[in-house]
Order: structure tokens, then sequence, then C-alpha cells
């Protein structure tokens, strides 16, 4: 059978197709304003891309934030089940995942696929994409660069403000006391990793742990974690797409 | 579902009821004691011959008029309950009528943000404050808190010009031990799978256990049992949840609403608004004073330490009422139940029962939030 996942996340919507075990392929756009819109417009493009018609797909689960809005859904489930899922997919051995977006970030302690335990800190940048958006843009360099940049740091500067809002105007002062911008980059990124990697301790994780989420594409902050937490990180080709994958998972009916 | 209960309305449409009832009370000299805690003993209140009505809040509207004069950063609850009682005494409207019919309040050592807002409060009500020792356990704690216990003896009876008798006391531990018998039949039908009535159904009940007087309340919660005990309750197939942590005081049912909307039953609340208040009873053989200090000092609230007490007990309550989770719920700034999440989730995790803790405020903002959460809760234990 074939199904599809729809993950309708705050900044970005992802869908996928999904036949027995394989991915027939998927879709990232940005959400904009309105889940739904976003969520039928990632749909059809990625029908069209397949070259397939919505008849031919069975059942479309929801998940992210906007999972409730999307109408064409037959269900919706969680982000933390549906990356638990789509993680263990591609990474059976996984006993724990990190998820860092544009709005949130979550710990999920997987014991045998399943969600053992989990965090999630949503009420607040600091930790999330947003943290690494907003201060990217004070340092002035494209949010893409920010990993890159610090990695050749060998000076990491010490951001001390977790505030979202106060270290924006920490990175203005580095930056007029003449520090690098690839000092700067791998202060904040490491500030970050800090933050997530308190999360990760608190649940326990040690190793075979996964990152994902539009952040994990950042291979300065990925180097950063991995420090912070002493293990390799498994990162997914395309790490945006684990919630949409685990949601398709879930659609095809077996737990 | 609720329909099914008609027990519930005498709870729904107490409120005018009752005031009028403590203003005529009023009328007839009988004093009036506003409590904020379960420390304070209703029994001497009782034997005393006053009244006594809860003045905890759990509505957002007050904690304005609070931040005025309190920090932000202090638990929601005793903002509210600080908001309504400055509100009430300055003639305005957003605080319940009972506020300006209270003769006293009878305030206790327990918390610190309760302990300083108390000494704040004497500008706009009379205040009591018992003491309490924190580490009870030890026969010092015990001797020090009979003393404390005797000594409001002594203030009520000052209050009220009555004697507060032996034998007017062991009344009123009977009359207590009573309220207490029936409330554990109300939570001992809830084992029952499916339980014949909601989480949220019992929370408004246990709301009123402190405003309205004795015996309003067991006639409620006698009818309810009796009903309880006839209804075919729906299937409700989710997950069985325990909440455990703050109390939920009138006005605030946000995070056991969200539970039941997302398909989660609840089944029984270790809290004051719990099984705290009625657990343990009094001993009706022993001399009064010293049955009231034991059994009041065996309260398992998180301002005591250690608190060994309250983790075992929640524990097994977990066991007893077949949980599938337990939902730790704390208010936002109180330190004592949030820092105490920790060694309830070890103890907890030992015997494979999850945990998802929760820390909230009166406000709606973070309602999706905690949504999310509980969805993803109720899929791991599902
Ligand atoms: S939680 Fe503790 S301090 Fe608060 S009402 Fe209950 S017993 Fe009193
Ligand atoms: S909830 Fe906590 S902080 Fe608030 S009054 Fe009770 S013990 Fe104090």
């Amino acid at each position: 059978m074939i199904t599809a996942g729809i993950d309708a996340g705050a900044a970005t919507t992802k869908a996928l197709l999904f036949r027995d075990r394989e991915i027939i392929g998927y879709r990232i756009g940005i959400t904009a304003f309105d889940f739904p819109t976003a969520a039928r417009n990632m749909f059809d493009e990625l029908l069209a891309s397949c070259d397939m018609r919505r008849e031919e797909v069975g059942n479309v689960y929801a998940t992210g934030y906007g999972r409730n809005s999307i109408s064409f859904a037959d269900k919706s489930i969680s982000e933390i089940t549906a990356h638990t899922k789509g993680v263990s997919f591609l990474f059976p051995e996984v006993q724990g995942i990190i998820d860092v977006g544009g709005q949130d970030s979550k710990v999920i302690v997987v014991e045998d696929g399943r969600v053992a335990d989990f965090l999630m800190n949503d009420k607040c940048a600091a930790g999330t994409g947003k943290f690494l958006e907003y201060t990217a843009k004070a340092l002035e360099v494209p949010i893409n660069d920010l990993g890159g940049l610090a990695l050749s740091s060998n000076h990491p500067a010490d951001i001390t403000s977790m505030c979202t809002v106060f270290a924006e105007s920490e990175v203005i002062s580095l930056r007029a006391r003449g520090i690098t911008k690839e000092d700067i980059a791998a202060g904040l990124i490491a500030s970050i990793a800090t933050r997530v990697g308190v999360m990760a301790k608190r649940m326990g994780l040690k190793e075979h742990v996964a990152f994902v989420g539009g952040v994990a594409k950042n291979g300065g902050m990925k180097a950063a974690l991995e420090k912070e937490l002493g293990t390799i990180l498994y990162v997914p080709s395309e790490p945006q797409i684990t919630g949409a994958l685990g949601a398709a998972i879930a659609a095809q009916g077996n737990r | 579902m609720s329909s099914s209960l008609p027990g519930l309305d005498i709870f729904k449409n107490s409120y005018e009821f009752r005031i009028a009832q403590l203003k005529e009370e009023r009328e007839n000299g009988i004093k009036v004691v506003g409590t904020l805690c379960l420390y304070v003993p209703d029994e001497i209140i009782f034997a005393a011959g006053a009244d006594r009505i809860v003045l905890c809040g759990g509505r957002a509207d007050t904690i304005p008029v609070a931040e005025q004069s309190l920090p932000r950063n202090i638990c929601p609850l005793i903002k509210s309950s600080f908001g309504a009682v400055v509100d009430g005494c300055c003639g305005g409207n957003l605080a319940c009528a009972h506020v300006p019919l209270v003769d006293v309040v009878v305030a206790e050592a327990t918390c610190d943000g309760k302990k300083k807002m108390y000494e704040i409060l004497p500008d706009y009500l009379p205040t009591y404050v018992l003491d309490l020792p924190q580490k009870p356990g030890s026969p010092e704690a015990l001797n020090y808190f009979l003393s404390e216990l005797r000594k409001f003896g002594k203030f009520m009876e000052g209050l009220t010009g009555n004697v507060v008798s032996d034998d007017a006391l062991k009344r009123e531990i009977r009359s207590a031990n009573e309220t207490k018998r029936l409330l554990h039949r109300l939570f001992g039908l809830r084992r029952r799978d499916p339980p014949p009535i909601r989480g949220s159904e019992v929370l408004r009940v246990m709301q009123k256990q402190f405003f309205l007087s004795p015996d309003q309340f067991r006639q409620g919660v006698g009818q309810l049992c009796n009903e309880m005990e006839h209804v075919t309750p729906d299937a409700r197939t989710g997950p069985r949840i325990m909440i455990s942590g703050c109390p939920m005081a009138a006005g605030n049912t946000k995070v056991p609403d969200i539970i039941e909307q997302k398909g989660g039953v609840i089944v029984v609340e270790e809290s004051c608004t719990g099984t705290r208040s009625f657990w343990d009873l009094v001993d009706e053989d022993k001399d009064p004073w010293t049955a009231l200090a034991e059994r009041y000092l065996e309260i398992p609230c998180a301002c005591m330490t250690p608190n060994d007490q309250r983790v075992a007990r929640i524990v097994d309550l977990a066991k007893q009422y077949d949980v599938h989770g337990v939902v730790y719920y704390t208010l936002q700034f109180c330190h004592a139940y949030n820092i105490e999440r920790l060694r309830v989730q070890r103890a907890l995790k030992k015997e494979k029962i999850p945990l998802l803790a929760i820390e909230s405020d009166y406000g709606d903002s973070d309602t999706e939030q905690i949504g999310i959460r509980v969805d993803a809760f109720l899929e791991m234990i599902a």
C-alpha cells in the first residue's frame, strides 16, 4: 500500500510518499501563514513529481504543529511518535533522538523503536533554530554558512546569553570588539549545543543517538553536539523528513 | 456523561446558597475564618463554633491586582489568592463575594511565597499564622506542632468567646472523619475500569470541599456516590492517568480539561484537591489534640523534608488505581513541588510507570503546547 505523511511544521511543511519499505519521494517547503494551504500544495507537488494521482494513495497521516488543521489527512499523530517511527525505520539501533527544529527542540528516549520518554522545549527560542536565525542575522551571515564558519574557528567566543534577544546584542558587541565572524559563529553554535546537550543528558542519552530537524543540516552544530555528548550522531541524509516519514509509516497500519 | 450524575449539580449551584448562609451566620455573631491550606485543622475551627471558607485562588483575573504589589515570579496560586483579598477588601468586583465575609485569615508557615505574602496580608485582613515544623516524624516536631495547635485553639477561643472543649473537638473529629470516609468511597468507585465519573468532575467537587459547610458537602458527595454505583459509564478506553502535584484551586481546571479532551482517563489526583485532603483519618480514640497533631503532620506536602511519605504514597496510588501514567503537575515557580519531581520520577521509573511533567500557570498561552505533550504522552503509554 502507498501511504503519505504530512509534517505540518511551524516553519516548514514536509510531505512524503511511502510504499512497503521504501520512500517513493518527498517535498519540503515553507509553511508561511497557513498550514492547510501549505500542506495541500506540498502534497499536490509531491504527487505530480512522483507522477501519481491522489487515488493511488491510501492513508494520509499528519503530524507537526498544524497537524489538526489538515482536513485531507485521515488521522494525526504527535511529532514525538512520528519522529520515533521515522528515525527507527532509518536507524533501527537508535536509542535516542535529538530534534532541533525552527521553533522547538525535543529529546526522545527510544526503546525497541518505541517512545520511552521525551522532553520538549517550545516555550523559548533558546535552543532552537530561531536562536541561530536571529543571531546569524546580527552577524550578517546567511544562516546556512554559520556551521561552516564555526568549523574554521580556533577560539570560539563565549556567548553567555541564552535569551535570543540578549544574545543578538551580545553578537553586536562582540563584533564591535573585533572578534572574528568565525569565532562568534562557533560561540553561538556552542551555546545552543550546550543547551540541547543538557536536555539530552537529562534524558540519559548516551550512544546511538540520531540528530534530526532542520538544524541537523548544520555541520558545525553536529560537531558541537557530538563534542558535548561524546558520541557520533546519526544524521539522515535528509534530516527534515523523519516526521513525515514516521507519519507515512504509521499510515501503513503496522505498529 | 455528566447528565447521568445529577448529584454534580448540587456542587455547581451551591455558591449563592453558601454565601447567603455565611451572611446569615455573621448576622448571628458567628465568626468566619478564611484558610489557604490543608494544615489548618477544620476541626478546631468548628469546635470553637466558627465557620470557615477556603481562600485559595485558582483564577487568573485577580493576578494583575496582586502583581501591583507582589513580584511576578511567584506561584500563581499565591498571586491569585492575594489579588482576591486585595480586590475584595478594596471594594473591587473581580473577587468572589466571600472575601469580605471573612473575619480572620488563619494562615500557615508552609512555602516561602505564602509565608512572606502572609506578612503583607494583615494590611487587608486580620491574619493569624500557624507555625509548622518542617521536618516531621520526630517526637520533638510532634510536640511543637501540638503546642502550636493548642495555641491556635486559644486564639479561636478568644475570637469566638467559646471554649474549645475536648468533647467538642472529638465531635468535630468524628464529623470530619465521616467526610473523609465518604471521599474514600467516592475515590474507591473510581478504581473501576472504566471509572463512573470524570476526573475533571471530581476535581470540581473537591474544589468545593473547604468552601461548603461539611454537612452540605457530605450530602452532595453521598448522593454522588449513590448515583455512581448505578451508572453505566460510557466506554472510556483511553489510558488511565493519575495527576500528582500542586493544588488546583477553584477556577483552575486547565490541565485536567486538556488531558480529557485528548482522550486520557483521569482516575485519581494526588494533590490537596485530591487524596491529600482525606486519605488519612484522625484517630478517634486518642486525646483529640494529639490525634490531630499526628494526623495533620502526616499530610505529604512538598513543604516538608524529607517527604518520603509522599513518594511512597504516589507509587502506591499508581498501583492501586492501575494507572498507565502519571502527569506531574506543578504551578510555575512552586519550587517545592518542582524540585520534588525528580524523586517522584525516579521512584516511578523503578516501577516502570511513565511520568509527564507539566509546569503551568493560570494563563491560556500554553494550552497548545501542553496539548502537544499530552498527545505524545498518551500515544506513548497507549
Ligand atoms: S500544597 Fe502544601 S502548602 Fe499548599 S495547600 Fe497543600 S498542604 Fe498546604
Ligand atoms: S503551589 Fe507551591 S508555591 Fe504555590 S502556594 Fe502551594 S506550595 Fe506554595
